[in-house]
């Protein structure tokens, strides 16, 4: 009796096994039953995170008012509305004077109102599952957000959307261990790849093993075709270490992003990029000289010297 | 097993699938925080019968899997925690004090979620998937231990309660 309820238990247990190879096999076979299955749970779950959100929305301030000190939840978000504002004008002028300087005549560094953008609302952030650092929004493909689209906030680049749902989209953020980018270094104009390792740090590595990099260079967003997944010029992130190991082929360093991920509650999914693509400007255009103007002033000293150069009006 | 053993512990799943999916996610733990729904299921799989672990295991591991924040394939879950879930009910199903003593069953829990995680994280890597530098594999492990740890005590006369409830028997914790 006993050896007829353990057979019935392995049965059982390689039914299961094997059911779920089965639904690993489908999946990775791309059945749309099962993306299907995916996108209805989303969908159906998509309200009550709202919901969840909505309530759960004054417990997060109080914890985050306690952890600040008392300091109003509200003032703290204006002030780093606007400091993120200022943040990013100043890196983007900085970026924008470097290439003028070297006339690249690329327009890299479009700034946001020239994108066409939708903000959303964070519902969700990821769980420990995975291994994945991604945040859900409230938004999806009936607001026109599309898989591979950048997703930004007040103080630069927060990550890509990986995934689409009618009302929601899963985020995958800079900070996700497999989070690979192009980017360049305003002012140098150099280029790397910079990594995610789950922290609020990533690592950049160099293409060119003759450049250099510096403490305190402003990372931007190299760009995609058709701007997706990136839009060019975007600031991620400010090199806070540089390892100069006598044996690497390429030097690599060590940056701190711009956005904070902890605290993300609002972001902006950019819906179109600039129009003008400044990655299809790799030759620059020659400078044209242009006739400056010049004023040439005639000073004649006058004979004897007026009351007031004597100073004792 | 009877329609209303079936009926109640689904109920009870997917109120703490909705409570993870909805309102844990909410906060941003440190260190990546922790899975109640895993925590839940393993703790569950651990009060029952090996063949009841594994299909606890199987229903977890889908839901999990039709989280909008699990990367990998559907079904990678659901294959981890049926080999997890049989497991750990097979050892609580050997050691006669891992029911009786609650630190045992704290270990155990814990013990499961990171051999449940590594499972993943190999599987994941025999399937392609990128899911980042080992240092912060062991960093997310690790922290992920310690939550657990602190959260299955606190879960347990729950879950125990309520286990008793649906099964209809008394176990001592």
């Amino acid at each position: 009796m006993a050896r007829g309820g353990e057979n019935r238990g392995r049965l059982l247990l390689i039914i299961l096994i094997i059911t779920s190879l089965f639904l690993i096999t489908l999946d990775l076979r791309g059945v749309s039953v099962i993306s299907g299955l995916k996108t209805g749970t989303q969908s159906a779950l998509s309200p009550v995170q709202n919901f969840g959100s909505t309530i759960l929305s004054p417990v997060r301030n109080f914890i985050s008012d306690v952890i600040h000190l008392g300091r109003t939840r509200s003032e703290m978000e204006a002030l780093r509305e606007e400091n993120g504002k200022l943040l990013t004008q100043l890196r983007e002028r900085r970026s924008i004077d470097a290439q003028l300087e070297q006339l690249q005549g690329a327009l890299d560094l479009a700034g946001k109102a020239e994108f066409k953008v939708v903000s959303a609302r964070v519902i969700s952030q990821g769980a420990t599952t995975s291994f994945t650092q991604t945040i859900t929004i409230d938004a999806g493909s009936k607001n026109g957000i599309k898989p591979n689209m950048t997703v930004i906030n007040s103080y630069g680049l927060i990550g890509v959307v990986k995934t689409v749902y009618p009302s929601s989209s899963l985020i995958q953020l800079t900070s996700d261990p497999s989070f690979r980018m192009g980017v360049r270094v305003a002012g140098s104009q150099q280029i790397g790849i910079l990594s995610g390792q789950g922290t609020r740090k990533g690592v950049l590595q160099l293409l060119d093993n003759q450049s250099t990099i510096k403490v305190g260079d402003i990372l931007v967003a190299r760009g995609s075709v058709n701007n997706r997944p990136f839009v060019p010029g975007v600031p991620v992130g400010e090199v806070t270490s540089v390892d100069n190991a006598a044996g690497a082929v390429t030097q690599t360093a060590e940056v701190r992003f711009f956005a904070n991920f902890s605290d993300i509650s609002v972001v902006t999914v950019v819906l179109k990029g600039p129009d003008a693509d400044p990655r299809d400007a790799i030759i620059p255009a020659k400078p044209v000289p242009t006739p400056v103007p010049t004023v040439t002033v005639f000073v004649t000293p006058s004979q004897s010297p007026s009351p007031n150069s004597t100073g004792t009006n | 097993m009877s329609t209303r053993k079936i009926s109640l512990s689904a109920l009870l799943f997917l109120s703490v699938y909705v409570l993870q999916e909805a309102f844990i996610t909410q906060f941003h733990i440190g260190g990546g925080g922790f899975s109640l729904f895993l925590i839940f299921a393993l703790l569950w799989a651990a009060l029952s019968t090996p063949d009841i672990g594994a299909l606890t295991g199987f229903v977890a591991g889908f839901l999990i899997d039709l989280s909008q924040s699990t990367n990998g394939a559907v079904g990678q879950w659901t294959f981890v925690l049926i080999l997890v879930g049989f497991g750990i009910s097979y050892l609580g199903l050997g050691y006669e004090n891992v029911r009786m003593n609650p630190f045992t069953i704290t270990l155990l829990v814990t013990g499961s979620v990171v051999v449940a995680r590594v499972f993943y994280a190999l599987l994941s890597l025999l399937l392609g998937e990128e899911i980042g530098s080992f240092t912060s594999i062991i960093t997310s492990l690790l922290i992920g231990a310690l939550w657990s740890a602190a959260i299955v005590p606190i879960l347990m006369p729950l879950i125990a309660r309520a286990y008793d409830f649906i099964e209809d028997s008394r176990l001592r914790l």
